[in-house]
């Protein structure tokens, strides 16, 4: 008698075995999907803006702002930033006089988000926006900033 | 090559001492100061040995006074290169070389994400500077009061055995006075004119570039290499040439 128990009890844990297994693989299986969707989801320049990254040279060289970053990525909407923090012609911020880091450290533009609650600070983490000399030219394919030279302009 | 081994090797300086000279040397009984200062003495260079048991000297036992020292912030340089412009625009630079310039490195951060991390370089101004020890000519040396290693173009030969020997890459052959050329913490251009820093670090917008004489402990490298709970790094100290280009984070 003890010895069918135990058959039976080994047999549930089995199919119970087996149904766990299954469930995992099953929700594993629908969530890489549902990665590959978003990974593969074609850039629309429609919805989340520009795709090429906007380069600012004023007042210090290069700073990039990369809308796929924010949009698509992180799911920010165009009136997040346009037009209240930014109009929308790339590049235009860099010829106001308070496009600045003390504009940005008092909530300004990029300041706005970047505040160290709802994005990193913008006092912090520097090289991730300012891309630099080099940045800029390997963005654009340039040779200069590997040669080690000065770049000619 | 380690200065440490290079002091070792026999000098080809025409300087060297015909024998008779140095039996009355020995004869002088120096030959024990000899032994002590290794090649120090026989280099027949001004290479001067600091005081130091870290990478930092002791309070009050700087080789040199001033002691010129530049200590970078590294986090904070954002390669905008306006320290590249200044030192062209001040020291005359042609686009084929550099005094000093912005190196770039990747490194992996959590999620998956890349930092860029932007390192200045310069000449590190060494205690125990490799490229003084190689020069045949004596045209570079540690400068007696300022530490500075300095340059004079007309004796140079350019046989760039400073540029073989220099760990920094610092040094680079300018064609148009056919000489080495270097960064001298804008000595000829600046500072001997009264002026009280460097164009890099006067043009850096970052405040990256602190530039300063160690020996005033009330300088700003002073304090910054003084500081409490400080990490504080030079750039290949394996080669102890005693560097006074100092790197933090703060």
């Amino acid at each position: 008698m003890s010895d069918v128990d135990s058959r039976e009890k080994k047999n549930m844990k089995k199919s119970m075995f087996a149904v766990v297994l299954g469930v995992l693989l099953l929700s594993g299986a629908w969530l890489m999907a549902a990665e590959e969707k978003k990974a593969a989801e074609p850039y629309d320049e429609d919805t989340y803006g520009p795709e090429a990254p906007i380069i600012w040279d004023k007042p210090v060289k290069s700073v990039v702002f990369d809308h796929k970053i924010h949009t698509q990525a992180n799911e920010l909407s165009c009136d997040s930033c346009h037009d209240d923090l930014f109009t929308m012609e790339a590049g235009a911020a860099q010829e106001k006089d308070d496009f600045t880091m003390e504009t940005l450290y008092n909530g300004g533009y990029c300041g706005a988000c970047h505040d160290g609650s709802t994005a990193f600070a913008s006092n912090k983490r520097c090289t991730a926006c300012h891309i630099g000399v080099r940045g800029k030219a390997r963005l654009e394919g340039g040779t200069a900033a590997a040669a080690g030279g000065h770049a000619k302009e | 090559m380690r200065i440490d081994d290079l002091e070792k090797l026999k000098s080809e300086n025409l300087e060297t001492l015909p024998s008779a000279e140095r039996r009355n040397f020995l004869r002088l009984g120096l030959a024990v100061t000899g032994v002590y200062l290794g090649g120090t003495v026989l280099s027949l260079t001004s290479v001067r040995t600091a005081e130091a048991a870290d990478l930092v000297p002791e309070p009050g036992k700087y080789p040199y006074s001033p002691h010129y020292t530049m200590v970078i912030r590294e986090k904070l340089c954002i390669d905008c290169e306006r320290c590249k412009d200044a030192c062209v625009k001040t020291n005359g630079v042609p686009v084929y070389g550099f005094r000093t310039t912005i190196l770039e490195r990747r490194r992996a951060i959590a999620n998956g994400g890349h930092e860029t991390i932007f390192m200045p370089v310069l000449c590190n101004h060494c205690n125990r500077p490799p490229c003084v020890r190689v020069c045949p000519t004596t045209a570079t040396w540690k400068d007696e009061k300022t530490g500075i290693v300095v340059m004079n173009p007309a004796r140079c030969i350019g046989c760039k055995t400073c540029m073989t020997a220099c760990p920094y890459n610092a040094r680079y052959f300018k064609e148009e006075t056919r000489a080495v050329d270097k960064c001298d913490f804008c000595w000829e251009s600046r500072l001997s004119k009264g002026e009280k820093t460097t164009a890099c670090s006067e043009a850096c917008p970052a405040d990256v570039r602190v530039f300063g004489d160690l020996s005033d402990p009330k300088s700003r490298v002073y304090e910054l290499l003084h500081a409490p709970e400080t990490v504080i790094w030079v750039l290949r100290p394996e080669t102890g040439a005693l560097p006074n280009i100092y790197y933090v984070n703060v």
